[in-house]
């Protein structure tokens, strides 16, 4: 479903809600987008669910530019894909991850069950957002699916792993979060000194090893 | 060698340039000028090719200068500004000469003023940008705001075009104009309609990252929509956090959020938006996106 996000950019939006089949279709499209950008087009961004397609109005149209998306969304061509793999050490509870035992508690596991359930399935980085380097892994089996907690932590230092909602997300930076903190890692995907500053992509795959 | 020595800085004053982009892929927002036609404005006076800018927020700036004679143009909202102890038109260009002494209080009107000189403020761009985003702490003055006992190093620019004029939002009572928003649908036909209607009032609570709306009647109090997947955002957006409260996000927004977003400030009427003071009232009036393309047609 495509619809405008203000003037300046469109959003490419695959579902509702996040599952594996939703965000690859986002990951995808962005890849052909990226692959062959329209005319206008000044940015292209994939999401969990959703693809934003930043443009200049002096370029374009709304309804050219959606025309030509949509084309691209229906192709039946496979889509470039760069993806990589990246294997992340986690140091587990302890001082950096304060939730890593509650959580074990939470889903009725010895936090060694936890640990090896946790790092059963090669995950896909969903999408990069909400800070600088911040990704989105998963799916985990919806056996490990827990809320995220009732209160925010105002700061969590970059390295942080972070665990709700099936999924695991990495802080690249210092973030306020409501998810649960399991574990540390030093594997930081941000670097502001290199361009590009980040080295994990949407579509890459990911495991998760005790550091 | 050519300085600024900051002896004075309200809260909310970085430097900014035109901004960062193309970093949304790797969770990093724009950042950039509150108000653009007033950070191109300040250049246009000066008829010179300018480099950063000083934004300085509501309580102005106070800097000493020192070097060779250099322009400077100031511009935005309408602050009360003295060259020396003389008072200087607003907005307006000047020459400052070594040890000159640049006294910036607020006016009249506005939150945001630009500085700018023809010379660049000689920080490291971060990604391509000069643009501070305090809030994850990138670019500007070591990633931070800029405050008393802060000395910016000057240095010549390397040739540019002069932009000819600053045109920008014609905005100034009217109603805000947006784009119905992403999430424009979960919200109840009837509370989209009160929208339109309500006066808002700008709270205090207002920073580079986002300005809170004071809500009088509380028309999103029991609207509260949960469990969206996380989503983009750009600036402009007003998303309504779980207790009610709207909020504008602004150039410092982060690239995606998980809050419902109701609606879409248009480019245009961005720029005019970051000037409404704490205690002004604000309405919002739907437009289509060929209508807010029009708008800019004009206004280019």
């Amino acid at each position: 479903m495509l619809m405008p996000l203000g003037d300046r950019a469109l959003l490419v939006r695959y579902g509702t809600v996040l599952d594996a089949a939703t965000n690859r279709a986002a990951t995808e499209l962005a890849a052909r987008l990226l692959d062959a950008p329209p005319t206008g087009v000044l940015e292209i961004a994939p999401n969990l669910i959703s693809v934003l397609v930043r443009y200049d109005p002096s370029e374009t149209t709304y309804a050219r530019l959606a025309a030509e998306i949509g084309l691209l969304a229906n192709a039946q061509i496979p889509a470039p894909s760069t993806a990589r793999h990246h294997s992340v050490p986690i140091f587990y509870g302890g001082t950096g991850g304060p939730d890593f035992e509650p959580v074990a508690d939470q889903l009725g596991m010895t936090p060694e069950a936890f640990v090896s359930a946790h790092q059963a399935d090669r995950l896909t980085v969903l999408a990069v957002g909400f800070a600088p380097g911040f990704v989105y892994c998963g799916l985990h089996a919806p056996a490990l699916i827990i809320p995220r907690r009732s209160t925010v932590r105002a700061q969590v230092p970059a390295g942080s792993v972070l665990f709700a909602a099936g999924q695991t997300a990495i802080a690249a930076t210092p973030i306020p979060t409501g998810w649960s903190v399991i574990g540390r890692t030093h594997m930081l995907n941000f670097d502001p000194d290199e361009n590009p500053p980040t080295f994990m992509r949407a579509g890459d795959t990911v495991s998760l090893v005790s550091a | 060698m050519s300085s600024i020595a900051i002896t004075r800085a309200s809260p909310l004053t970085t430097i900014q340039d035109i901004g960062r982009f193309g970093m949304l892929a790797h969770g990093i927002g724009p950042s950039g000028p509150m108000d653009r036609t007033s950070f191109r404005e300040a250049e246009a006076v000066t008829g010179r090719h300018c480099g950063a800018a000083i934004e300085f927020g509501p309580l102005g700036l106070d800097i000493v200068y020192s070097g060779a004679p250099r322009m400077i143009g100031l511009a935005g909202g309408s602050f009360a500004a003295r060259l020396n102890g003389r008072t200087l038109e607003w907005p307006t260009d000047a020459e400052v000469s070594d040890g000159d002494v640049l006294s910036i209080k607020p006016g009249s009107s506005g939150n945001f003023g630009y500085l700018r000189l023809d010379a660049e403020i000689d920080v490291p761009p971060v990604l391509g940008s000069r643009s501070t985003n305090a809030v994850v702490g990138l670019g500007g003055l070591s990633g931070r705001a800029l405050t008393a006992g802060d000395e910016l190093r000057l240095k010549d620019l390397p040739a540019g075009t002069i932009p000819s004029d600053a045109t920008g939002s014609s905005h100034e009572n009217g109603p805000i104009r947006f784009i119905w928003g992403i999430h424009a649908d979960q919200f109840p036909l009837d509370l989209r309609m009160t929208f339109c209607e309500t006066r808002f009032v700008i709270s205090p609570s207002i920073d580079r990252m986002g300005f809170r709306l004071t809500d009088p009647e509380g028309i999103f109090t029991d609207a509260t929509i949960l469990g969206l997947v996380s989503d983009a955002v750009v600036a402009g957006d007003i998303q309504i956090l779980g207790d009610g409260t709207p909020i504008v996000l602004m150039a410092d927004h982060q690239p995606t959020g998980g809050y419902p977003r109701i609606a879409t400030i248009i480019d245009a009427d961005r720029d005019a938006f970051s000037q409404i003071r704490p205690g002004r009232p604000v309405r919002f009036t739907p437009v289509s996106v060929d209508h807010a393309h029009g708008i800019a047609r004009a206004l280019s």
